[in-house]
């Protein structure tokens, strides 16, 4: 999980991941188009995400696609934020469906 | 369009195998809902909840080769929003690392800008998942509450 926390802890990386978010499946040159970075930074900063499961790859033919996995941020929310924050978004979903169903 | 999920549970191929395909260890952490199968080469498969009425997906069992590798066709039926959204494919991969698993589902063949409800739900199944195979609990998720009984 520390390697999460890093992984998020930077605002291009961060931006990697939305960028990722809005279009899945990109390649190294998509994700370099439009940033202030050379090719080999951004390979960089995509190897940490990688390494945090973060960003995950596939090949196709010769390229190599980069998807976001959202599955380590669940994590960290099952393991963090769930346990702080659930037990209200629990009540206020049991209260909904009182609600709702009377 | 195409989404990829991947988790790293500690457990062995055939013990995820059987979460994926037993209904009973299915129910625990996909919402409660139990996939229903003979789980052989072109065989069909119904996922449904016992408190929802009729069937929440359906599909075909494309290619089944346990403990490595499961591609199903996947129709949503639970709304009218995504019933229209039509089918899609998932493929489980199960690659054994070290004394862990990779799990991989890869959910492709989607619309582009297909309805996000369709596969929303996968980060809070995995996560599910991981935590029954590695500890033996259920976890809570806004997913696993959807269909849950009220609390008294």
């Amino acid at each position: 999980m520390d390697e999460v926390f890093k992984a998020l802890a930077d605002p291009t990386r961060r931006g990697l991941l939305d960028s990722l978010y809005e279009e899945d499946g990109q390649t190294l040159s998509d994700l370099v188009r439009g940033l202030p970075m050379t090719r080999i930074g951004v390979m960089k900063h995509l190897r940490v995400l990688e390494e945090a499961g973060l960003v995950t790859t596939k090949r196709r033919g010769r390229e190599k696609l980069h998807f976001l996995n959202p599955v380590p941020i669940r994590l960290v929310h099952d393991r963090w934020v769930s346990k702080y924050a659930e037990p209200w978004a629990a009540t206020l979903t049991g209260l909904k469906r009182q609600l709702e169903e009377d | 369009m195409e989404k990829v999920f991947e988790i790293y549970i500690k457990t062995t191929p055939e013990r995820l195998w059987e979460a994926i395909t037993d209904p009973e260890l299915r129910s625990k952490y996909n919402f409660g809902v139990r996939v229903e199968s003979d789980w052989t080469q072109g065989s069909s498969y119904t996922s449904r909840h016992p408190r929802a009425d009729g069937p929440l997906a359906e599909g075909e069992n494309v290619e089944v080769d346990p403990p490595r590798r499961l591609v199903q066709t996947f129709h949503a039926l639970w709304s009218d929003d995504v019933k229209v959204e039509g089918t899609s494919r998932v493929t489980w991969e199960i690659e054994p690392v070290a004394d862990s698993c990779r799990l991989r589902v890869i959910h492709d063949e989607l619309r582009e800008g297909a309805n996000d409800e369709l596969f929303g739900g996968w980060p809070m199944i995995l996560s599910g998942l991981k935590t029954l195979l590695e500890t033996g609990e259920e976890l809570t998720t806004p997913g696993s509450l959807m269909y849950a009984q009220q609390p008294a």
